[in-house]
């Protein structure tokens, strides 16, 4: 990689708005997986991600001039993926599609607990995670996969920390519900 | 991975639309992310109350954004933006003394920034009497307050650009006046000196004492 | 509902308690919750490099057609012309002027300077520094937003920004945390214990005060 790597993001944004749209790559490799994780969670499916991610970043660049703080790329390239992750779902729902299985085999539960039966129930969970409203969905991936405070969930939904609260413990007690039989 | 999300956390803050009314909506969509909460809030409150009473809310702002990213305790950040809505108001003052009904932000941010470079309010008041109408006072306020800075005594510095305003001189030659000075200053002279070399250059004003020239309107020969 | 938690498993699963702060005749419950959370899947994703490739050929081929629309905006001929001398019009005629000027231009699709911006060239003289950036009024003090690149090799770092007509307070920032007011020109005082410099932007150029 060459050294013009060193730029900032917010370097590379008004260099790109000046005309030198190959610096846009830079942008794209910085950024891929930085919220491919939160992506797949919320969307259920590698595949479904990576097509959210990539509509993201042509997105972002089709409105980059519109991004306030250049430096803040990677909050607004957020803000963007995450509207398409709900409007995916919006889209699910109008065509009455099921959620795309997660990763996993959908064997029978036994009482052992060995590697594949770890993987069994991460898949259940993961179905029953696609199961949850999206905002209950959201919370769950920010608090307990990206490990997210509170107080910083607020700050990147603009809900207030009390309603997140109970959107949470809504979202605990119906995976309970769903995982039933797993326990 | 964490510090990945917290630095966007901070970020996607900064793009989401702020829902609190007027003055304060603007402080705080402005300063979310690059100022600590406390100061941001008190900020807020300064600056309502500033633009209650119709001064600009902007200054105060890059003032808040200057202390967060120099690194300033929030203290004495918020200490210094209180200091400046404070000389805002006095600039107020002085220029609708001057007889500039509604001074403008640039003039008035203009004013603060003579006052604090150690110029009186009456000196401010008197750059602004003059300074109209083909001259930003914006302008004069901060090549006086620069003069001062280069140890330029207030009246004299105040006079000698009311003596280049008055000749018809350019802003732009105004705007020349400090690296002159600066540059006889290198050549040895001190700064009354430099002035006054300058000023004798300008049609002929000769040796003037240096107290009690403030305000004083004085009959100059032209150059032709 | 039927299968709610107890309200103190919850804070247990929120992180905000500990299996031992919990009464015992809930701790099997608290465990078989922390169970049911900890089978999330965590681990970390990457993404095909095919999404990179993707992304580029679309913008790519967004930049195209974007920079056909905008070579059709600069042979158009402007509908509005000025030729200002400030000095015998007003700072508020002039600025008013400036603002008919730039309503009646059309909207391009790039950005470019209205007709009140100035190029001002920065310049430091900073051998040993890794990195300089200007910081101001002009780019709300942003460290990041304006750094200078060194000229030559004898130290002297540089930049070019475009800047409106009016006065903006600056500093220099070297390698990201001592600020340094331009030592050509006196500054004032920045409130903080530190100088600031002024630079006065006129249409006929730019002074440092």
């Amino acid at each position: 990689m060459d050294s013009r790597d060193a730029a900032t993001d917010g370097e590379i944004v008004r260099a790109v708005l000046a005309g030198d749209v190959e610096r846009y790559a830079v942008l794209v490799e910085r950024h891929r997986d930085r919220f491919a994780r939160y992506a797949v969670r919320m969307l259920g499916s590698h595949d479904a991600a990576e097509d959210a991610v990539q509509d993201a970043l042509v997105r972002a660049f089709d409105h980059l001039a519109d991004c306030r703080e250049p430096e803040k790329f990677a909050g607004w390239l957020f803000l963007i993926l995450r509207n398409r992750c709900f409007a995916e779902h919006r889209r699910n729902e109008r065509e009455a599609r099921m959620p795309e299985e997660a990763a996993g085999s959908v064997a029978a539960p036994d009482r052992s607990d060995g590697p594949a039966e770890r993987r069994e129930r991460a898949g259940a969970l993961q179905r029953a995670v696609l199961e949850l409203t999206p905002e209950q969905r959201e919370v769950l991936v920010l608090k307990h996969v990206e490990e997210l405070r509170y107080e910083e969930i607020a700050q990147i939904t603009g809900a207030t920390v009390a309603s997140l609260k109970m959107r949470m413990h809504r979202a605990y007690d119906r995976l309970r519900e769903l995982m039933k039989e797993h326990v | 991975m964490r510090l990945f999300w917290l630095t966007a956390a901070i970020a996607v803050a900064a793009h989401l639309p702020t829902r609190s009314a007027l003055a304060a909506q603007d402080v705080a969509a402005r300063l979310e992310g690059r100022a600590p909460a406390t100061v941001v809030r008190a900020v807020q409150t300064i600056a309502q109350d500033a633009a209650a009473r119709g001064l600009p809310v902007e200054p105060l702002i890059q003032k808040t954004l200057e202390g967060s990213a120099k690194g300033v305790p929030p203290e004495r950040v918020v200490a210094a933006v209180r200091l400046l809505a404070a000389r805002l108001d006095e600039a107020r003052t002085a220029l609708q003394g001057a007889g500039i009904a509604t001074p403008g932000s640039e003039a008035l941010e203009g004013g603060a920034y003579a006052l604090s470079a150690g110029l009186s309010a009456d000196q401010v008041r008197d750059l602004g009497r003059v300074s109209r109408p083909l001259y930003d006072p914006a302008l004069t306020l901060h090549i006086a307050a620069t003069l001062t800075a280069l140890g330029v005594p207030a009246p004299r510095g105040v006079q000698l650009l009311r003596h280049m305003i008055q000749s018809g001189r350019t802003p732009n030659d105004l705007l020349d006046l400090p690296g002159e000075v600066q540059a006889s200053m290198a050549r040895g002279a001190s700064a009354a000196e430099a002035v006054e070399a300058l000023d004798i250059e300008d049609g002929g004003l000769g040796h003037q004492g240096h107290q009690g020239e403030e305000g004083q309107a004085r009959q100059h020969p032209h150059r032709p | 509902m039927k299968n709610a938690y107890h309200d103190l498993v919850k804070r247990l699963l929120d992180g905000e308690l500990t299996l031992a702060d919990l009464p015992p005749e809930l701790r099997a419950e608290g465990e078989a919750a922390l169970q049911l959370l900890g089978a999330l899947d965590r681990t970390p994703v990457t993404l095909s490099p095919v999404v990179n490739s993707r992304v580029m050929a679309m913008v790519r081929e967004r930049s195209r057609s974007r920079a056909r629309r905008a070579l059709r905006w600069l042979v158009t001929p402007r509908e509005v012309r000025f030729r200002l001398r400030p000095w015998l019009v007003g700072p508020a005629l002039a600025a008013a002027a400036v603002l008919v000027l730039l309503v009646a231009r059309p909207q391009p699709p790039v950005p470019t300077p209205a007709g009140n911006i100035v190029f001002v060239r920065f310049m430091l003289h900073a051998p040993g520094a890794k990195s300089v950036a200007v910081a101001g009024t002009f780019n709300q003090w942003d460290q990041n937003a304006a750094p200078l690149i060194p000229a030559g090799t004898d130290g002297v770092w540089t930049t070019t920004l475009a800047l409106p007509v009016g006065q903006h307070q600056y500093a220099f920032v070297v390698d990201g945390r001592r600020w340094v007011a331009d030592p050509a020109a006196p500054g004032v005082d920045d409130g903080f214990g530190r100088r600031n410099s002024v630079v006065a932007v006129t249409r006929q150029g730019a002074r440092t005060l």
